[in-house]
């Protein structure tokens, strides 16, 4: 009894954490309004620019490494889909990250009432990027419909838990290269690197070959994040998918922790 | 005349200088942009997958282009002269040019061409260690008129582009932040540049539409008279549209720089 309680109560002293800045963000969207319009259109007009890239090449070919315009969709649908959710709750977050630790700021995370991790992870979210969540969403839904596809609520429960470890790993994988700033004190942070890689998570699996297919698809999990979910609607659940993506996300979330847990106990010895 | 050169020979010797102090950023964005380089690769290929030409170009043509752009980016593109230019607006730092013999304007575009002889060299570092694997995609048509007309719609486009960096600086008279402002105009920029996709791979009257648009000759333009996407009569014409354009954004940023000032002094009282 005591043993359930004990996590339970953890679970809410986070909640009631997480809510707080949920609040803190919501007041302060509201403050800069003007900020908020302009921020969730820089994002819908990225969004077009590849739905725009996709519609015209398909103008010319019928078929990009076997995968037709709409399953094409569906695929930068779902990629966009786990981004606009990493720049939503954790991107600015992990951003400032660096940049704190490298101007010092990065010990008034130390002080508060929870996990460094957690503190660092959770302080604010990004409405703007949020609300774009709903854009991708509509994506992924007008793709699915142009398929005739008429997912099962199991396939529906696959497609989120996919797309949520897409989530963790894309978050591991952001936290691994802020996490390098506790060991390079270069004025510039590598987190942009993100961005770079992340693009190749707009491309079917069935594209890459050589060394890419080594790289992009087997050693970092960015096809992975968007080709697994959206493999999941397309042509149902898979055994191999499935421990592709789990293995994945674990491996990657470990890494990132332990980097960071390591880097935490260099910056607390380093300030001391 | 002679004095005119010399002043701003030492800002573009000084520009030279400070550029190389970030010759690591260079070199660190070149090696993304080859990053990016095999995502095109990848994606093209895919694409071409049982097509021998799509849009009447082959796949080493579109490669080419693709890798032409990289080149062109770092040689005519603005890279952050809008934020830099926002800043010494901040700052107060263009305070000190309103008292001097030195045009504003010139002053930036000097500092923007050393910037980019720098980066534009540094960029070709990567390039060519890249050569052994990209070296078999490239193809150039042999014409030589496509030289003697790219050059000057490259120096063009350089121009346009950091026009409307200026331009969007020129922003910061009225505004706080220009950042969105600049990041949304840079998604346009990026569709209708020709960055994602060849501009000509278009519906027919869409491309018509975009030829007279500023977009079109900041990097399409030029990319597409080297590698051969445009014909002559296209590129002649071209060049006039695009004359008329660094014209009209001249102008609109010397209006701005007038008007601007009248709020910078009103503010700094």
């Amino acid at each position: 009894m005591a043993d359930s309680a004990l996590p339970s109560f953890i679970v809410l002293h986070y909640l009631k954490i997480w809510l707080a800045s949920v609040r803190y963000s919501l007041v302060r969207s509201m403050m800069f309004r003007g900020d908020f319009i302009m921020w969730s259109m820089v994002e819908f007009f990225w969004m077009g620019v590849n739905v725009a890239a996709i519609a015209v090449i398909y103008q010319h070919t019928d078929s990009i490494a076997g995968w037709s315009q709409y399953e094409m969709l569906l695929l930068i649908g779902t990629s966009m889909l786990v981004q606009r959710l990493l720049m939503g709750l954790f991107w600015s977050n992990l951003f400032e990250m660096g940049r704190n630790i490298r101007s010092g700021n990065f010990d008034f995370f130390l002080e508060q009432p929870g996990h460094p991790l957690f503190m660092v992870s959770t302080r604010k979210i990004d409405l703007d990027s949020l609300l774009n969540v709903t854009v991708a969403l509509a994506i992924v839904l007008f793709a699915v419909n142009k398929l005739g596809l008429s997912p099962s609520l199991g396939d529906i429960a696959i497609y989120v838990t996919f797309v949520g470890c897409g989530l963790v790993s894309s978050y591991a994988i952001v936290l691994l290269l802020a996490s390098v700033s506790f060991w390079t004190i270069g004025t510039k942070g590598v987190e942009s690197g993100y961005f770079t890689i992340y693009e190749f998570s707009r491309l079917p699996k069935q594209a890459f070959s050589g060394v890419a297919n080594i790289i992009f698809v087997w050693i970092l999990p960015t096809v992975v994040i968007s080709n697994a979910p959206a493999r999941a609607l397309i042509s149902g659940f898979s055994i191999p998918d499935a421990i592709w993506v789990l293995s994945s996300t674990l491996i990657w979330l470990s890494l990132g922790i332990v980097v960071f847990q390591a880097g935490l106990r260099r910056y607390s010895s380093a300030s001391s | 005349m002679r004095l005119l050169i010399a002043k701003y020979r030492h800002v573009f010797s000084v520009g030279l200088q400070s550029n190389i102090v970030y010759r690591w950023n260079f070199a660190m964005r070149a090696a993304f942009s080859l990053i990016h380089l095999a995502f095109v690769f990848i994606l093209w290929r895919a694409a071409y997958q049982g097509e021998t030409t799509i849009g009447g170009f082959s796949l080493h043509q579109t490669l080419t282009y693709f890798i032409t752009l990289l080149v062109l980016q770092f040689f005519i593109g603005a890279f952050n002269e809008d934020y830099e230019i926002s800043e010494e607006i901040r700052s107060g730092l263009i305070n000190q040019f309103l008292t001097k013999p030195i045009n504003y304007f010139v002053y930036r575009f000097t500092i923007f061409v050393s910037a980019r002889l720098v980066s534009g060299l540094l960029a070709l570092i990567p390039l060519i260690l890249a050569l052994p694997l990209i070296g078999e995609y490239l193809t150039f048509p042999p014409e030589t008129w496509r030289l003697v007309l790219g050059l000057p719609a490259a120096l063009m486009s350089a121009l346009i582009q950091f026009t409307i960096a200026y331009i969007f600086g020129m922003l910061t008279f009225w505004f706080l932040e220009i950042q969105s402002f600049v990041i949304l105009s840079m998604t346009i920029e990026t569709l209708l540049g020709g960055q994602i996709f060849p501009l000509d791979l278009l519906p027919a009257t869409i491309f018509r539409m975009s030829q007279f648009l500023p977009y079109y000759y900041q990097m399409y333009f030029p990319a597409a008279i080297f590698t051969g996407r445009i014909d002559y009569a296209s590129a002649v014409q071209g060049l006039g549209i695009q004359a008329f354009w660094v014209l009209a954004l001249l102008g609109i940023a010397n209006f701005l720089w007038r008007r601007g000032l009248k709020e910078h002094t009103a503010v700094g009282g």
